[in-house]
């Protein structure tokens, strides 16, 4: 049954495109006001599976439900959801004003009630009231990117849909924006569905995340869960820089591996599983003076050292492996290139996943 | 980074463009200079120099007359044109569909045959079916042939608009009527004016299309091949003058007023 | 806007000038060819099919019409591209914010009508025009007109197509991003072999479609045979309009139509089919 706090519900929801299942039997359901991201490499069906939330791509099969009511066959612009485009597709034959203004315009709203709204919502999005006649080919792309959000805003949608509008800026940008997205969500209150390729940009918005690979979504759940339970091996590699080798799980339940001899220590593992990969986080694994000083332990080489920020992250060769390690910068390892370190994790601190 | 070796050639490639550019203007020259002149025949260097065919050439009803039939049929064929190659131009570049890039090869087709047999080709077409030559049968013929054009010279415009800009108005509520007014068009106009001036001024210079379809009626480049053909006479120079400078004229009298209508925009909004 | 299962919006896009075309087009010369099969002096699609038309051009002089269009198309072509390139070149990396105001002067020619043009060039070649007289009144010179030759014909034509190869070898110039020359540069090429190995590969699709435009276009043509070369060459075109007028055989006419929009037509589909006008007009 369809909970009272799901505002959309999909449901087997699929679309071919001749032949290939670009979005293949997804079920969904997204709840009232939460900010959800749907994350996934390039290719994985994720701006299909939105441009159909949005009315701009017919599904093949399956229902898209919002409130209740099957939208599948409703055209975007019959449609209460209101997308922000990757390209922010801001119109550039109007200025800022008549940007965010569109919707109201469209809708038959006075003049005077529109530039009332629009300049509230400039407020909210913190654009000078000077901008309001000025092109929006003249302001920078962090500005843009608030124009696009408050005409999407001036629409007063029941969904917002973000199709990767932050993708084209640069570092240090996108992260100022991201922040400020999440706090707009905060202000509004409006549900939120967000799609990125960057798992890490989406661990910074999201209530939720699910996480798309061939159509399907793979997991879901908080950037908590996503972070330090994945499901599998594509989803922690997704992540960022992780290590993961490949394990065979003993009858007596410690972990072999083909690439590095010995026995290690086995999380606890899900039943059944035989074949998997041994999956920790570079910031778990440890520099270590004696072998007992954790449940395992690899003798290896230090390659090199990478700072970055606020840490350093280290790679330490072991035989034909390399392992990635990182420390807070008050707590560097202080070692050469090339000498002889022992690392290791503790049981607890690393989890055995299926390959999907 | 300029060397020697850079500087030489490029300064090489400017003084033959200039040559060029001169080679280009050289025959243009040549009939303002032999219009100039007040004597029956044109003997160059002028001794005599005058306005008096000028006065003659534009006192003329004649001469009025197949002016005005160029203008009609220009006009005619610029307004139908721009509809025509507006959809042309989307269906060409901006739409995703089965035939495209078959559609893309066909269109070229009629801009890459010999301009005289399509002619006649289209005077036997129209003898076959009964029609009556006119002026309009030319601005037909003139269509098969600068409905393309338009449609290339759009088309560059088309490939350079954001299709997401139509499907954002569209999630915004507009509707697909409001669509096109409010972002299809006005984001196109740039192309879609210059598509227009192309249609006017090929179609005002063209004489092989021109020639086997107008019947009774005439247009300035016919009068003026009729008049070449049939012996030296200074109105030639003349009214060969006119054409020049009126293509000239509305070139530039073309772009200035979307200069203008570009800067009105911009004045409204502030 | 989807692409839905109904007729999408490019085919109704397209279609307005699809059935333009049907009618304007495909219909007269689907005339056209039909008429080449009537009785030679009819006017009308009366008649019993015959292969007489063509028969008679291969029996009469006519195919040397043929060879010259063919052959002065040719030489136009290969002096084009030896006179333009430079000035493409230059629009594309030299001339800089002055790009616009050259390409506009060559422009405007192209609206000129071509006989207005050709003109001019005989008030400039004739016996006491602007050439000749000069050179007698400045130099005491008296020579004779180059007019009415047949170098004079390919002169015209040279003249004319300027800007059908001008204007697309730019844009093939243009698709040569600076860096991969810089690049080859960079790697120890002269300029010569980054002329033969980038430039040149890499702006061959606007050479190309230059080359093929002013062909077809130059194989068609005829006023610079009529106002400038006297009766010395007689171009097919010419035969053609002979037939549809003074000589009142249309489907004589029409057979000739046929056989150079058979050459024609064969050039521009064999050229065409693997060209990608996205790429070259959209540079995506």
């Amino acid at each position: 049954m369809v909970g009272r706090d799901v505002i959309l519900y999909l449901k087997g929801l699929t679309k071919t495109f001749a032949g290939h299942k670009a979005v293949d039997a997804i079920d969904l359901e997204i709840h009232e006001g939460e900010l959800f991201t749907i994350v996934g490499p390039s290719g994985s069906g994720k701006t299909t599976l939105l441009r159909m939330l949005a009315g701009m791509e017919e599904p093949t099969s399956g229902d898209i439900i919002l409130r209740g009511e099957r939208i599948n066959a409703i055209p975007a612009n019959k449609r209460p959801t209101c997308m922000v485009f990757q390209s922010l597709a801001l119109f550039p034959h109007k200025e800022v004003g008549a940007n965010i203004e569109f919707p109201l315009k469209i809708r038959g709203v006075a003049p005077a009630a529109r530039k009332q709204r629009a300049l509230e919502l400039m407020g909210l999005l913190r654009l000078p009231e000077s901008y309001y006649g000025r092109s929006v080919t003249q302001i920078s792309g962090g500005e843009r990117q608030r124009v696009a959000l408050a005409r999407a805003l001036a629409f007063d949608p029941e969904i917002l849909f973000f199709d990767e509008p932050l993708s084209a800026l640069d570092y240090k940008l996108r992260k100022t924006l991201e922040k400020e997205l999440k706090d707009i969500h905060r202000e509004t209150r409006k549900t939120f569905v967000y799609i990125t390729h960057s798992l890490e940009e989406a661990m910074v918005m999201s209530d939720r995340i699910g996480v798309m690979r061939d159509g399907k979504l793979v997991q879901i759940g908080s950037p908590q869960e996503i972070y330090s339970t994945p499901n599998s091996k594509f989803v922690s590699e997704f992540i960022g820089d992780v290590n993961v080798m490949p394990v065979t799980v003993a009858d007596n339940g410690t972990l072999t591996s083909p690439q590095i001899p010995g026995e290690f220590a086995a999380p606890s593992i899900a039943d059944g599983l035989r074949d998997g990969f041994l999956v920790v986080r570079p910031e778990y694994l440890r520099f270590l003076s004696e072998p007992g000083d954790a449940d395992n332990h690899v003798p290896g080489r230090l390659y090199n050292e990478y700072a970055l920020g606020s840490r350093i992250q280290y790679h330490v060769r072991v035989g034909e492996m390399t392992f990635v390690l990182e420390k807070l910068r008050h707590e560097a390892f202080q070692g050469k290139l090339d000498q002889e370190v022992l690392i290791g994790w503790n049981a607890a601190d690393s989890i055995v996943v299926p390959d999907q | 980074m300029q060397t020697r070796a850079v500087r030489i050639r490029h300064a090489l490639i400017v003084v033959w463009t200039i040559a060029m550019v001169i080679f280009v203007y050289l025959p243009s020259l040549s009939i303002t200079l032999a219009s100039l002149t007040s004597s029956r025949y044109f003997i160059f260097p002028i001794t005599k120099w005058g306005l008096d065919w000028w006065h003659k050439t534009l006192d003329s009803i004649q001469i009025h007359q197949i002016l005005e039939t160029s203008v009609i049929i220009a006009a005619v064929v610029t307004v139908i044109s721009i509809i025509l190659a507006f959809f042309g131009a989307l269906a060409f570049a901006r739409y995703d569909w089965k035939g495209r890039s078959w559609f893309q090869k066909v269109i070229l087709l009629p801009i890459f045959f010999p301009q005289s047999v399509l002619g006649l080709a289209l005077l036997l077409w129209f003898n076959a079916i009964g029609l009556q030559l006119s002026w309009q049968t030319a601005v037909f013929a003139h269509l098969v042939w600068i409905v393309p054009v338009v449609t290339l010279v759009i088309s560059i415009q088309v490939y350079s608009f954001d299709p997401a800009l139509e499907e954002a108005a569209f999630d915004l509520g507009a509707s697909r009527l409001q669509v096109m007014r409010e972002v299809t068009i006005p984001v196109l106009m740039p192309g879609i004016f210059s598509g227009g001036l192309f249609a006017f001024l090929l179609s005002w210079g063209n004489f092989p299309l021109s020639l086997f379809t107008t019947g009774a009626d005439t247009t300035v480049p016919e009068y003026l091949y009729a008049k070449m053909v049939a012996g030296y006479t200074p109105g030639v120079p003349v009214l060969g003058t006119i054409s020049t400078v009126g293509a000239v004229v509305i070139l530039i009298g073309g772009y200035l007023v979307m200069l203008a209508l570009n800067r009105r925009r911009r004045a409204d909004a502030g | 806007m989807s692409s839905g299962t109904r007729i999408s919006a490019g085919t109704w896009s397209a279609l307005p000038v699809i059935i333009f075309l049907l009618v304007g087009f495909a219909a007269p010369l689907a005339a056209i060819i039909g008429f080449s099969f009537m009785p030679p002096r009819t006017f009308g699609f009366g008649g019993r099919p015959t292969f007489e038309n063509y028969v008679t051009i291969f029996d009469s002089t006519t195919y040397i019409s043929l060879v010259w269009s063919l052959g002065l198309a040719a030489a136009t072509v290969i002096i084009l591209v030896v006179i333009c390139y430079p000035v493409a070149y230059g629009l594309v990396r030299v001339f800089g914010k002055w790009s616009t105001l050259i390409t506009l002067l060559f422009v405007i020619p192209l609206f000129v009508s071509e006989n207005v043009r050709l003109y001019g060039w005989l008030l400039f070649f004739i016996k006491n025009g602007v050439l000749l007289g000069s050179l007698k009144s400045l130099f005491g010179l008296d020579l004779e007109s180059i007019l009415f030759t047949k170098g004079i014909v390919l002169f015209g034509m040279v003249y004319v197509y300027i800007p059908f190869m001008l204007f697309p070898m730019t844009l093939g110039i243009s698709m040569v991003p600076n860096e991969t020359r810089e690049a080859a540069l960079d790697l120890g090429a002269t300029r010569w072999q980054v002329f033969k190995e980038v430039e040149l590969p890499l702006s061959l699709p606007g050479l190309m479609i230059g080359s093929l435009l002013t062909f077809v276009l130059a194989v068609g043509a005829i006023a610079e045979a009529k106002v400038l070369g006297g009766q010395q060459v007689i171009p097919i075109a010419h035969d053609i309009e002979i037939a549809f007028t003074y000589s009142q055989n249309w489907p004589l006419g029409a057979a000739l139509s046929v056989l150079l929009m058979l050459i024609v037509g064969v050039l521009v589909l064999l050229a065409l089919r693997r060209f990608d006008l996205d790429r070259f007009l959209g540079r995506r």
